[in-house]
């Protein structure tokens, strides 16, 4: 028989769902994201509805703001845990073509990571939306059901970003000490002074999803596609490094 | 043939050469040691063999293919390179399970090898709680899993307990018989002695010997005999008469260098001094590799370069 894509498929989701830190990660995506939401929702859901420039449809997906840092965490980390102690050796051992293996384990992580993404995103909107009396909106309001279907994509490609850094640096902690503080803190800086350049990072450019009217020159859609873009520019870039690196 | 064929093989970190022009085959149907000091490059050539390094020049392959080209690799070559490369997070049932699925190997092995290996009992356990005893048994453990006609073990009794280290030389040596192809690295002489047949020897990445075991010792003799007499100054005053040097020592046994025991019995028959007790000196495989080693101060590590320093 030969080495068949399916087996090395399957060994990685054996590898993801075997290391407590990675499988936990995958579960914070949903966990942190329903948690914030209900929090958020339920405390201060109806009385910001009334502030002037209310945006029911983004203020809905708030708290992927959150699940993205648990998203990120999964995907550095599911790599990671190869560059531990050398177990990329054996790994390799297993799998010598690392083409093969780096498409199943980045397969694995992106598949994993847009089902808990959709699940997470549809959930937080449903479950926020109970909280929020006379203003909730629904699925069927205009834009809902495309964010809610484009969170969970985002949350997909931010993972596959990550992992994609990770897999470049060899290090989950440089991904996660850079990457975090990047998304809390210079892109929301950054975003208020260059508006216009700034649409154009990955969290920017992929949260336009979530907004029923996006500003600026990027589309929901369009966003999207630039966040997929950086997301395989990662992934390309960890790849050229893992191709030609001696293990 | 499942041979491992190493051709011109040439390995540089930087401007360091860790695999100098290497040239060596590892037959099926017998034990190969693989010999050197740390550094010497035994496990650069295997990672080179494996295609986790990529050779500056040479080729290594396996079976006439190179590693990297074999499908199900597992299930042809089966590999201990670091016990302590396992992700400590998971269980050992879990890390076997994962290197078993991608190469297709049926579950049911996983049990097996975990029952072989004895860790049947800790196989649900995680691998950060275990000792560097357990991780070795569970690194060869993984090496058995594909049921491999070739196994390349780096150190494999590093860290085994007594009987662990019974366990692995009766496995390498009964892998032998069924006629698979076996390497196996090591710095320990003694340990090397008691399982191989074939020595491959390297110092400073180069090939320095690679015959069979006995070959090896043989062409390292030197003639020397041990014995013991009644009548120790007259054989004393025989021997110094016939040009040989007799040494006591402490235990009331001679030893007499650069002589057969022939020799030795026919000039003690001929006087008729009883001997009783008469053997030829054996050369250890630690001699040996030093006798071999000495011949080439450049490869010699800087403790025992000075040793020899102060010698002469």
């Amino acid at each position: 028989m030969d080495m068949s894509t399916n087996a090395v498929l399957r060994s990685e989701w054996i590898k993801i769902r075997s290391v407590r830190s990675v499988a936990y990660s995958l579960m914070a995506v949903f966990a942190v994201t329903l948690a914030v939401t209900v929090l958020a929702t339920a405390i201060v859901g109806q009385a910001e509805a009334g502030n002037a420039d209310y945006e029911p449809l983004f203020s809905a997906f708030y708290a992927l703001s959150f699940g993205q840092i648990a998203a990120i965490s999964f995907g550095a980390t599911a790599i990671s845990s190869e560059f531990v102690n050398g177990a990329l050796r054996i790994s390799l051992t297993a799998v010598p073509r690392r083409g093969l293996l780096y498409a199943a384990k980045v397969s694995v992580i992106g598949a994993l990571a847009l089902a808990v993404g959709l699940i997470t995103s549809f959930a937080t909107f449903l479950v926020g939306q109970m909280f929020m009396g006379e203003y909730a909106i629904g699925l069927g309001d205009t834009g809902a059901l495309r964010a809610a279907l484009g969170g969970g994509v985002y949350l997909a490609l931010i993972a596959l970003f990550a992992a994609g850094l990770t897999t470049l640096l060899r290090s989950a902690v440089a991904v996660l000490s850079t990457l975090i503080p990047f998304l809390l803190i210079v892109s929301f800086v950054v975003g208020d002074v260059a508006g216009d350049v700034a649409q154009y990072l990955p969290d920017q450019a992929g949260q336009l999803v979530l907004h029923q009217n996006p500003d600026g020159d990027l589309g929901p859609w369009t966003g999207l596609t630039v966040t997929a873009a950086w997301a395989a520019l990662a992934l390309v870039a960890g790849w050229s490094s893992l191709r030609t690196r001696d293990a | 043939m499942t041979s491992i064929d190493v051709h011109e093989l040439t390995k540089d970190y930087g401007t360091t050469r860790a695999v100098d022009h290497l040239t060596f085959s590892v037959r099926p149907g017998r034990v190969t040691g693989f010999l050197g000091p740390n550094g010497a490059g035994k496990s650069t050539t295997m990672r080179l063999v494996l295609g986790l390094d990529r050779p500056t020049s040479g080729t290594a392959t396996v079976g006439g293919l190179s590693y990297v080209s074999l499908a199900n690799p597992l299930r042809r070559v089966g590999v201990l390179l670091d016990a302590q490369a396992a992700h400590g997070s998971r269980t050992a049932r879990s890390h076997l399970l994962a290197l078993a699925a991608s190469n297709g190997i049926a579950d049911r092995r996983v049990e097996e090898v975990l029952e072989e290996s004895g860790l049947a009992a800790v196989g649900r356990r995680r691998i950060k709680t275990f000792s560097l005893g357990m991780r070795q048994r569970l690194g060869i453990a993984a090496a058995l899993l594909g049921e491999p006609d070739v196994v390349m073990l780096d150190e494999p009794s590093n860290g085994l307990d007594p009987e662990g280290i019974i366990w692995i030389r009766e496995l390498m040596r009964g892998m032998a018989r069924e006629g698979r192809t076996v390497l196996v690295s090591s710095h320990l002489m003694n340990e090397t002695s008691s399982f191989a047949d074939h020595l491959i020897v390297l110092g400073g990445g180069r090939l320095l010997a690679d015959m069979s075991m006995r070959e090896f010792l043989d062409s390292h003799r030197r003639p020397g005999v041990r014995l013991r007499t009644g009548e120790a100054g007259r054989l004393h005053d025989v021997l110094v008469r016939r040009g040989f040097r007799p040494v006591p020592g402490d235990d009331g046994r001679w030893t007499v260098e650069g002589v057969t025991a022939e020799e030795v019995g026919k000039a003690a028959a001929d006087e008729g001094i009883p001997l009783w007790e008469l053997t030829e000196l054996r050369t250890t495989l630690e001699e040996a590799y030093l006798d071999l080693t000495a011949g080439r101060a450049q490869f010699t590590a800087p403790a025992t370069a000075s040793a020899a320093h102060q010698e002469v």
